[in-house]
């Protein structure tokens, strides 16, 4: 199955979330709105408003900020104060409230998003304690009593058109969150997205603005939240201060992780379930911890990706057994899930396509295209002037002068610990040096982040293989062919670079010879495999400078040889740093060695010298 | 006086933030597992205690004893059963998020059992040393003060001591540092792992029971604790105990100073604010980069 065509199919599983929600929501809402079910049904709406935004956030992207419970009281106090102090309907007030909530989580956020992984959720852990201590004191929200809507909340005259009428808008409210959050997981910065919750470090070296999306991200969750906490208002008629406490927010988690982090339709589902149980029996209703706490543990046990996971892997062992042409339609619509771009069609492809055998001679590196290709090779393309990293009191790199031109193949060498990685890391900006300057083509790049010096062309492979578990080789390279980096979160409602970025990456692939492997998964892989793919994706960002760190490591001597061959093309178009530790592997491949002890350069000069070098050959042969 | 018997009740209530924060960060170190369900135990073991003096009539010194052992058999059977499986089953959960959310489970679930069991109204275990607070230069001891504040400067004590000191104390660093390297050179991380896990459940509900007289449990109060101990943990950046232990001393006297100076209302809110700037304002000194990275 071609690219093109499985993409058409993502664009329609995009909107279907968003039309199951609509159809089945009004129905609901339209016949039993007025009765307990469809209160109790209206209610969870507004719960899955917040987890749809909660799976973008901390599902799928494992930014992990407990902000949810706090903005849905915003949301909720919010449409009560406007509505009983300045007799709004929900209508009127929860576009106010939610531009609000935006300036608040702007500010907020670009404070706390400043902090990564624990640091971001244990700051923001505080948030529902501080909050909860507000409004328990704050006696105009009504204290620990509560604060009641006592002006005119939606249109319609009779309490039962009341009720049908704001069920309406809610689910009208939810098919838009579950749009919004389906569109942009589904496109280009979808794929982004992914790359910052599986590695940040990653996602930055590949052109992520990471501090921008993350910032995005915090505002999308707390907007969402705060649209659930408006609808809460208007159909609850009542904010309680329990709305905003930590368990609130805790509830709110084992509602996302039951359904399944990564899906939005799971999410939504995972909020349904928890709220239903709470309304249909009283018993679960009372005991609702003991309930919780066996559901979240019994689904994680099962499945870490939640129900949602579940019906995945339900699915895919039907569509195992199911002889292809009879699958029905039903099973071939799967939910927005993260990795899983394969329709039914492909996977039986995949099964097929063998690992790939790469073609040394043939291949044609799509690498310089530009008219940076006919640039003097002389003229130097990176400069690394007296550049120093400590640690503590510990000398990393002792004032480090490197020079490279715009082609070449080069290698690093030295002992463990030597500092080749840490210059790596310099030059590609994951590490910021203690002294000295980082010059590419004459322009200071020493303080640059990672991502910036992407669009520059410094692309690197790393020392341990990072790439994205979950998705498929195609995708992994089509991160690094991303147009998304400048657009904002909220573009990604309308428009998709997706499909274009995954053409360009399937052209790198199919020049590399490594098409066959396209829609394999890439945990799925040999390790000689993933080396090639986190190459390919180097390569696919057209590099000007390519910084390869240890690619032979782990690799058998058949496997090393055929690499030697295709790094020494790729020296012919691009300038190429190698770090390695295979000393005939870098010998005969590159036009100039530079080796590292201790952090001080030792030794600089082409392979005749380093392989006579006395230097050389104490340090690393043990002569 | 104020400040002094401010800083006293500050020390009280932060040694026991300071002794969950040991707890957490103890079996975080050998597990790779936070654990919020630490201050679930203790509340189990002030409600049990008191259920069974006070509603059954048992002999307090066996309605303990009873108490420990049942919170002991159920961790046990929790580590046979779930740990079991979500660590070492074939389904091995990875991720630091992913076993989080079992904790979360966990004290959802404690606290829901509680809830039966106990009902929603606020008790406590019996006072174990009675008796009029003690004075000291017009500072005023409580006695159940002081018997927290010595248990939680003994258990941070003997942990620091067991890790820094003893070959089992190294080999349960191991297990956590690298779990099947440790495996390879023949540490039964296992084993470690539901020692340490059974050993924090019962420390956690003896000083539940010393406390309660102090504070009163309800069912939902084994979450704050956890909470606040949680945080203690993570400014010792989730590996050290000693640095958990000052962390929870410190938030300790920090709330009772802004409860007693600024204001008895938002005095919490403002204490809160300031533990989350000094997370976002040095995050690498206390820790949370190494946490991430281990």
């Amino acid at each position: 199955m071609n690219t093109l065509s499985s993409l058409g199919t993502s664009r329609t599983r995009s909107l279907m979330p968003t039309g199951l929600v609509l159809v089945v929501g009004a129905i609901i809402v339209g016949v039993w709105g007025d009765q307990y079910t469809g209160s109790v049904f209206i209610l969870a709406l507004c719960y899955s408003i917040v987890t749809a935004g909660m799976a973008v956030q901390i599902g799928f992207s494992q930014q992990i900020a407990f902000s949810q419970s706090v903005f849905m009281g915003v949301g909720a106090y919010g449409v009560a104060m406007l509505n009983t102090h300045y007799n709004m309907s929900v209508l009127e007030a929860t576009p106010i409230v939610l531009v609000a909530s935006a300036v608040a989580a702007l500010i907020l956020g670009s404070v706390v998003t400043r902090a990564s992984g624990l640091a971001l959720a244990v700051a923001t852990l505080m948030l529902p304690l501080i909050a909860v201590g507000y409004v328990s004191s704050a006696g105009f929200l009504g204290g620990a009593v509560g604060a009641p809507l006592t002006g005119n909340l939606w249109p319609g005259s009779t309490p039962e058109a009341v009720a049908v009428g704001g069920g309406l808008v809610t689910v009208v409210f939810l098919a838009i969150a579950v749009f919004i959050a389906s569109r942009i997981l589904t496109s280009d910065i979808g794929l982004e997205l992914f790359v910052l919750g599986v590695d940040e470090r990653t996602a930055a070296a590949m052109g992520v603005r990471t501090p921008r999306r993350k910032l995005e991200l915090f505002v999308l969750g707390c907007v969402f939240a705060a649209l659930g906490g408006a609808a809460y208002a208007g159909t609850q008629q009542f904010v309680p201060e329990t709305l905003v406490d930590p368990t609130a927010e805790l509830a709110l988690l084992i509602m996302l992780f039951i359904g399944g982090r990564r899906s939005i339709i799971g999410a939504v589902v995972g909020a349904l379930i928890i709220q239903y149980l709470q309304g249909a029996w009283n018993w679960v209703s009372v005991n609702i911890l003991v309930v919780e706490g066996l559901l979240l543990t019994v689904v994680l046990l099962v499945d870490p990706e939640g129900l949602a996971g579940i019906v995945n892997t339900g699915l895919a062992w039907l569509r195992d057994r199911l002889p292809e042409g009879r699958i029905p339609l039903a099973l071939k619509i799967q939910p927005v899930i993260a990795g899983q771009n394969l329709s039914a069609g492909e996977t039986a492809e995949t099964a097929e396509a063998g690992e790939f055998a790469l073609q040394p001679v043939t291949v044609s590196i799509p690498v310089l295209p530009d008219g940076a290709a006919e640039t003097e090779t002389r003229t130097p393309l990176l400069a690394v002037t007296d550049v120093g990293k400590e640690y503590g009191g510990l000398s990393v790199l002792d004032d480090i002068t490197i020079t490279l031109p715009s082609r070449g193949l080069f290698g690093l060498c030295g002992p463990n610990g030597a500092g080749k990685s840490t210059l790596l890391n310099v030059i590609g900006g994951s590490v910021p040096p203690s002294h000295g300057q980082v010059t590419l083509d004459g322009a200071d790049i020493t303080r640059l982040p990672p991502h910036e010096r992407f669009y520059r062309g410094v692309s690197r492979t790393f020392q341990a293989v990072h790439l994205i578990g979950g998705r498929t080789v195609l995708d992994n390279v089509a991160v690094a062919c991303l147009s998304s980096h400048q657009a904002g979160l909220a573009t990604r409602v309308v428009r998709s670079g997706l499909a274009e970025a995954r053409e360009k990456a399937s052209q790198t692939l199919d020049d590399l010879g490594m098409g066959g492997m396209k829609n394999r998964e890439v945990s799925s892989l040999t390790l000689e495999s993933q080396r090639m793919v986190e190459l390919a994706r180097a390569l696919a960002a057209r590099p000007r400078l390519l910084l390869l760190d240890e690619p032979a490591s782990g690799l058998s001597q058949d496997q090393r040889r055929r690499l030697a061959v295709l790094l020494a093309t790729l020296g012919e178009r691009t300038c190429v740093l190698l770090v390695e530790h295979d000393l005939e592997l870098v010998a005969q491949v590159s036009e100039r060695i530079f080796v590292l002890s201790a952090g001080r350069l030792v030794f600089d000069g082409g392979p005749e010298d380093f392989r006579a070098s006395p230097v050389v050959n104490s340090l690393l042969v043990g002569l | 006086m104020k400040f002094g018997n401010l800083v006293i009740a500050g020390l009280v209530t932060g040694s026991i933030y300071a002794v969950f924060a040991v707890c957490v960060s103890v079996w975080y170190r050998v597990s790779n597992i936070l654990n919020l369900a630490v201050g679930d135990f203790a509340m189990c073991g002030a409600l049990g205690v008191d259920n069974l003096v006070r509603v059954r009539n048992w002999p307090l010194p066996l309605a303990i004893i009873t108490t420990l052992a049942v919170v002991g058999i159920f961790a046990f059977a929790y580590d046979r059963i779930v740990l079991r499986l979500a660590q070492d089953g074939p389904r091995r959960q990875e991720g630091i998020v992913i076993t989080f959310f079992f904790t979360f489970a966990l004290s959802f679930f404690i606290d829901g059992v509680a809830k039966m069991l106990f009902g929603s109204d606020v008790h406590a275990a019996p006072a174990l040393w009675n008796g009029q607070s003690l004075t000291w230069a017009s500072l005023n001891l409580p006695r159940a003060g002081l018997l927290v504040l010595g248990c939680a400067l003994i258990v941070g004590g003997a942990f620091w001591f067991y890790i820094r000191f003893t070959l089992g104390g190294k080999a349960m660093e191991a297990s956590g540092e690298n779990s099947l390297g440790a495996r390879i050179v023949g540490i039964d991380t296992r084993r470690y792992r539901m020692l340490i896990f059974i050993g924090t459940a019962v420390i956690a509900a003896i000083f539940g029971i010393v406390e309660s007289p102090i504070t009163g449990y309800t069912y939902l109060s084994g979450a704050t604790i956890s909470l606040t101990g949680f945080l203690a943990a993570a400014y010792g950046g989730f590996r050290k105990p000693g640095r958990a232990l000052l962390a929870g001393l410190f938030i300790g006297i920090l709330e009772a100073l802004l409860g007693g100076y600024v204001s008895a209302e938002y005095g919490d809110t403002v204490m809160y604010a300031i533990l989350a700037a000094l997370v976002l304002i040095m995050p690498r000194q206390l820790g949370f980069e190494s946490a991430v990275g281990g």
